[in-house]
Order: structure tokens, then C-alpha cells, then sequence
């Protein structure tokens, strides 16, 4: 029997994908569209185009990988997939330390493959607050075509863990609401690696989806240039003006694309600062404003029985009990035993008598649909999140730590480790409600994050967003905007899909107005 | 990614760290797990590792005045108190540093093969039997999905038509 691929492209580099080993004078392009960034939001718009016939040219400064080159080894993935080596962080009280992919595929190659629609109560509030067209009815044609394309399917039950098992057992002991994952793959068969790479090819990222589709279309993709800034003619967006980014860091040649539209989707945090270097500005202050960024924090249960939880699917299920109250989510989120060393305030010996537990271990985690918002500041060109955990969100995480733990015992769970930097472990329920009834330093608390959302909102009232309803950048012309910055809110999920569903419908209004965006 | 190294003294802060802040068992590993801290640095922003390595002389030379000699000279309960004084310090900065110092060495520590091989993680071979076993079972379906990443939309039609009716192309 004929042996399937791990992914559509396997082996050499596809047709189409540029690289600093092939970048290596300076480079002229011309195109209908340049796209900057390659994950949910720039790989969705590509295909878009370029299957309706437009000439695109796609901008990344990581590099261009295959399935094949994502290893065991943790340390050399994160390096090389994830921006500063995953050493991001929003200055506040507590530092949240965030990651952003870059790679091509972007964010999309190193996150768990989460592919919900954003709540109908979101995009109501989106609609009322906001002036944008976003209603469930508007938004579901471009749902489901996401979704058949990156193959949003729910898991292969022999693919589920035995950690998540425990976190469903759990659930259903105390009788709360707990869904099955839907997530973009084709038969994952939990490897659980897919934040540092799809190693079997079954998460459904940008990179085996979208971008092969783009350039099945004639697309093109430029790996390893760093945009400086896009070029402006008057308010026109007229291309981008960057550089080959060479295997040291250091700068290497001058890459210049010559556009007819613009689109921004390097994300939230790199987007505003892009824009900002280019002389864009917004009357309504909120360029680089209303960060959000659903904070979460992970405890670590240690149970009797074995767990052994990088044998299965990562996140096969999500507790939805609280969502309505702030708290989107709880899940069960195995990570590799170096992240685990690093995230708890153990050492020496101990750390030892840890982690000699390690295949005991379920790691938990919990998502914050924040009411704060931080800010992205561009110092000397680059983005610096700055972001401060509101008292009422660090009280609402307390609480659902609380109830994350009243689970974890409830499914068997020896003891638990709360992510607090003194440490802090509870013996059983009561005692978790003990703890976490008092009062927590917030200097104290670890948060991390990987849904940085805002930071170029849309809406109608240029007064108020950056973007209109589509994601053309108010005061510019030719200049769209096609990621999670785009948010008015947090979405209370995972942000992906809603990301891509909004690419697919900026899309669809560039190839309706072709003639005014295009010609 | 940039090449990032410490310097002879540096190396020997962090060597006299490991046995504080690592299990027993990894004490003989430190050069690796140093070297990997390198390269968890030199991914880092730059400015993380130089204030790293600034952190690095000033834990060195902070115990001289309780001590009347350099960290890295320190071994033992000294060792371990001294570092106590800095997870615990008055100044948010010593504070910092330690956490840091925790966390990073931490990581290098268990990115160690023998230290995975010690609490039970395989990836590699699992990796390798679940995705034989996706490429088998699953055939069928995963080729389906490659076909349908790459196959026109007959859901828009109306994209071609306008295509046409624009000129382009």
C-alpha cells in the first residue's frame, strides 16, 4: 500500500517559496497584493486572492520549514519557531510572557490547533458597540469555508490522553459543562507537540493548509525578510520596503515590493509598531491601544496513577462552565518536562522529588476573557507590550483557580501546584479554597499568553477604530489589516478561527471592489 | 539568533549554581546544561542576555561582603543561603534575577537527555509510531484533505466571473 505524505509539501521547497538562500542581492517585486505575515490571517487572505486570480506576494520574516523538520527536540523548536526564542513579555505587574510564532505559517505552526467560531454574544457585542457587520449570519459562509479547509474536525477518540480523561472525569464528577475540542486536523494521532511544530502532519496549520493552497494559486512566498516599513504615496499604500534576514540575525539584502494593496497581519503586537514605523496614524489613539490578551495561568496536579500525557492529543477537551462569567475555559495542557522545571518555583532537590512525578502530572490551565487592556508601544521601531492585570481579572483568575483545583481532586488529583511564584501547593479542595480565599500579591502571580488581540480594532466611528468594518486602515487608502489586532474586544476563545473567518470576508470584499482596491 | 557566549567567569557563576538549583543528578551535566542556557540566550533579545550577564557579576560579587569571597566560590549550605538571600531579596531586581536564574537553568536541565530519560519522556520514539500509524490507518482521509487543500472552490463561482469581467489577468 501506497504510504501517504506528512503534508502537501514534502521535500524540496515548493515553486513559489523564496528564501534568504535565494534572496541574495536586492530584490525587486512587483504584485496586485503584498501580504505581511504568513499565519491565520496573511496565509487566509493569500489563498483568498490568489485563488481569485490576483497576484500576491507573501512577506515572513521567519523561515520556511516542512513537518519534517519539527523535531523532539523542545528547546531547538522554540528557538526556532518562535520570535525571541518565546522570551516576549508585556512589562507589568505581574510580566506576562507571551509568544508569537515566526515561522512561515506564523503563530499558526506553534499553537494548539483550537478552531472555534467566536461566541454569537461577541459578535452582537461587536455589532452594537462597534458598528461592524459581523453577525453570525453575515460571518457563517466564511466559518464554514474556513473550517473545510483546515479540516475544523473533533478528535479520534484513541487520540485523547489519559490527562484529559482525568480533566473530563473530573468535570463530570462535580456535573460541569465540559465540550469536545474541535481543533484543525485530519487525524491527529497525539503526539502532543503542536506548540512546537506538528511533527505527523495532522494539525491543519497555515503551512499544510492555506499557504499550499496560496501557492497552488500562484502566490509567492518571501521567508526570512523583516518588513521595515510600507511605502506610501499620500495616504496610498504602495508596497513595503525590508530586508533578508540573514541565519546570524544581522541584515542582509534590501528587499522592495511594489503593491497595489497593502496587507498587514503580523499580528497584534507587530502590526501597530509596523504601522507606527510606516507614519501611520489614527485619530482615534487606538493604534497599538485595547491590548487584550486573555491571560492564563496553569497549575500542575500530580495524581497516584500514571498520566503519562505527551501520549495523546493536546487539549481533547475544554471545561465551558464558567465561560459566561469571564472564565472562557479550563484544559488539560501537557507540556514537555523542561517547560514544566521552568514553570514552577521548585529547585534542587526538590525540583528533583518534582519532577521524578513528571509522568504522574496533569498540567491544567486556565483562560481570563480580561476587562483591562494594555498597550503596544513602538520604542526605536520595535513593539514593547506594556500590561497590567486588573484587580477585578487577578480576582476573577483566584477564583477559577479555585475551581480548576476543586476539579483536578475531584478527578483524583494528590495534590496541585498553583502558579504563584512562592510556592504554593494545596492538598485538596478545601484547602485550595483556603489559599485562594486570601489575598495573592499580583507580583506573585505567573501569567502567560498566546491571544494578543486589539491593538488596530475595527469599527465604524473613525473616532474610535483604526480600521473600518473590513480592515482598511481608516485614514490610508489601500491598506488593510488582517489579524487579530483587528478584535474590538477579546473573543473568549481561541482566536484563530475567528481570524481567519474575518481574512476570508476582507477578502471577499477586495475581489467584490476589485476595481477600487486592485486596479 | 546571534551567537552569545559567557565568559570563562561567568561560566563559573553558573557552574556553582547548578548544584543549587539543579537535582543531584545533573550536577555532572553543567557544562551542557550551559551551554544550552547559551542557546536559549542567543535567541533571546539581546538585551536579555547582556542584562543577563550583568546579573551574573553582580550575584558574583554581591556575597563578598558576607562571605569575603566571590559566589562562584561558594559551595554547600553557603552556596545555597546565598542564593536564598537573593530569591527572597529586598530589591525587585535580585528578586528578578533569581527567578530568571531558576527558571532558565531549570529548562537547560531538563532539555538534558539523561534528565529526560530519567522522569520517562520518549518523544521521539512515540512520534514516530503515531505518525506511522496516522500514514497508515488514516491514508485515505489525509489524501482527500491534501486533494481539498488544493482543489478550486465551487463555492465561488462568482469570484471567477468577476475575474473576467474585470480583465484581469
Amino acid at each position: 500500500m501506497a504510504v501517504a505524505k506528512l503534508a502537501v509539501h514534502e521535500g524540496a521547497p515548493p515553486t513559489g517559496v523564496f528564501t534568504r538562500r535565494e534572496l541574495r542581492g536586492d530584490t525587486v517585486i512587483d504584485c496586485d497584493v503584498v501580504v505581511v505575515g504568513s499565519g491565520a490571517g496573511g496565509g487566509t487572505i493569500a489563498a483568498e486572492l490568489a485563488e481569485a486570480g490576483f497576484d500576491v506576494a507573501v512577506i515572513e520574516e521567519g523561515s520556511y520549514y516542512q513537518t519534517r523538520d519539527f523535531t523532539a527536540d523542545t528547546s531547538a523548536m522554540v528557538r526556532q519557531l518562535y520570535r525571541e526564542g518565546g522570551a516576549t513579555i508585556a512589562i507589568g505587574n505581574p510580566p506576562v510572557m507571551f509568544q508569537e510564532g515566526r515561522a512561515v505559517g506564523g503563530s499558526t505552526v506553534i499553537n494548539g490547533g483550537m478552531s472555534w467560531r467566536t461566541p454569537d454574544e461577541i459578535l452582537a457585542r461587536w455589532v452594537s458597540e462597534f458598528g461592524v457587520g459581523t453577525t453570525m449570519a453575515e460571518m457563517e459562509p466564511y466559518f464554514e469555508r474556513v473550517e473545510r479547509r483546515i479540516h475544523v474536525a473533533p478528535m479520534d477518540a484513541d487520540a485523547i490522553g489519559k490527562d484529559n480523561h482525568l480533566l473530563k472525569r473530573g468535570a463530570d464528577a462535580i456535573g460541569w459543562k465540559i465540550v469536545g475540542n474541535l481543533r484543525n486536523q485530519a487525524h491527529c494521532v497525539g503526539s502532543n507537540r503542536c506548540a512546537f511544530g506538528c511533527p505527523t502532519g495532522a494539525k491543519q496549520s497555515v503551512l499544510v493548509s492555506y499557504l499550499p493552497r496560496a501557492l497552488h494559486f500562484g502566490a509567492r512566498v518571501y521567508a526570512d525578510v523583516r518588513v521595515d516599513h510600507i511605502t506610501r504615496d499620500g495616504k496610498r499604500a504602495t508596497g513595503i520596503v525590508g530586508h533578508v534576514v540573514r541565519a546570524d540575525g544581522t541584515r542582509g539584502p534590501r528587499v522592495v515590493v511594489r503593491a497595489k494593496l497593502v496587507v498587514a497581519a503580523a499580528g497584534a503586537i507587530q502590526t501597530p509598531a509596523l504601522l507606527v514605523r510606516s507614519g501611520v496614524k489614527s485619530p482615534s489613539g487606538q493604534l497599538g491601544g485595547n491590548l487584550s490578551l486573555h491571560p492564563n495561568c496553569k497549575v500542575v496536579a500530580i495524581f497516584d496513577e500514571d498520566v503519562t500525557g505527551w501520549q495523546g492529543a493536546h487539549q481533547a477537551f475544554q471545561v465551558r462552565e464558567f465561560a459566561d462569567q469571564n472564565l472562557g475555559c479550563f484544559a488539560a495542557v501537557n507540556l514537555p518536562p523542561s517547560v514544566v522545571a521552568m514553570s514552577v518555583p521548585h529547585r534542587g532537590a526538590q525540583l528533583g522529588a518534582l519532577m521524578q512525578h513528571y509522568n504522574k502530572m496533569v498540567v491544567a490551565g486556565l483562560l481570563c476573557e480580561d476587562t483591562a487592556t494594555g498597550r503596544v508601544r513602538t520604542i526605536a521601531g520595535r513593539p514593547q507590550a506594556f500590561y497590567q492585570l486588573a484587580d477585578r481579572d487577578a480576582a476573577n483568575m483566584q477564583r477559577g483557580l479555585s475551581l480548576l483545583c476543586e476539579l483536578l481532586f475531584a478527578a483524583g488529583a494528590r495534590r496541585v501546584i498553583l502558579p504563584f511564584h512562592h510556592q504554593t501547593e494545596v492538598v485538596d479542595a478545601d484547602d485550595a479554597r483556603r489559599v485562594l480565599s486570601g489575598p495573592i500579591r499580583t507580583s506573585d502571580w505567573e501569567v502567560v499568553t498566546v491571544h494578543m488581540m486589539g491593538t488596530a480594532r475595527m469599527g465604524k466611528d473613525r473616532s474610535a477604530a483604526v480600521t473600518d468594518a473590513h480592515g482598511f486602515v481608516h485614514d490610508a487608502d489601500r491598506l488593510l489589516v488582517a489579524d487579530a489586532s483587528l478584535f474590538p474586544t477579546p473573543v473568549r476563545v481561541n482566536p484563530m478561527e475567528t481570524i481567519m473567518a474575518l481574512a476570508t470576508r476582507a477578502a471577499a470584499h477586495v475581489i467584490d471592489n476589485a476595481r477600487r482596491y486592485v486596479s | 539568533m546571534t551567537g552569545f557566549h559567557f565568559d570563562a567567569s561567568a561560566r563559573a557563576v553558573l557552574r556553582s549554581l547548578v548544584p543549587v538549583l539543579c537535582p543531584a543528578d545533573a550536577v555532572p551535566l553543567a557544562d551542557s546544561i550551559i551551554d544550552h542556557l547559551e542557546l536559549t540566550l542567543g535567541a533571546a533579545p539581546a538585551m536579555m542576555g547582556r542584562g543577563f550577564k550583568l546579573g551574573l557579576l553582580a550575584y558574583d560579587l554581591g556575597s563578598l561582603p558576607r562571605y569575603f569571597r566571590r559566589a562562584h566560590l561558594l559551595a554547600g549550605d553557603k552556596a545555597e543561603r546565598y542564593f536564598a538571600s537573593w530569591e527572597h531579596g529586598l530589591t525587585p531586581l535580585q528578586v528578578q534575577l533569581a527567578r530568571a536564574l531558576n527558571q532558565l537553568v531549570g529548562l537547560a536541565c531538563y532539555e538534558q537527555p539523561e534528565m529526560t530519560a530519567a522522569v520517562g519522556y520518549a518523544p521521539a520514539p512515540w512520534i514516530e509510531k503515531v505518525t506511522r500509524k496516522r500514514l497508515s490507518v488514516y491514508k485515505d482521509d489525509i489524501d482527500k484533505q491534501a486533494r481539498q487543500i488544493l482543489a478550486p472552490d465551487p463555492l465561488r463561482p462568482a469570484v471567477q466571473l468577476k475575474k473576467v469581467a474585470h480583465g484581469r489577468r
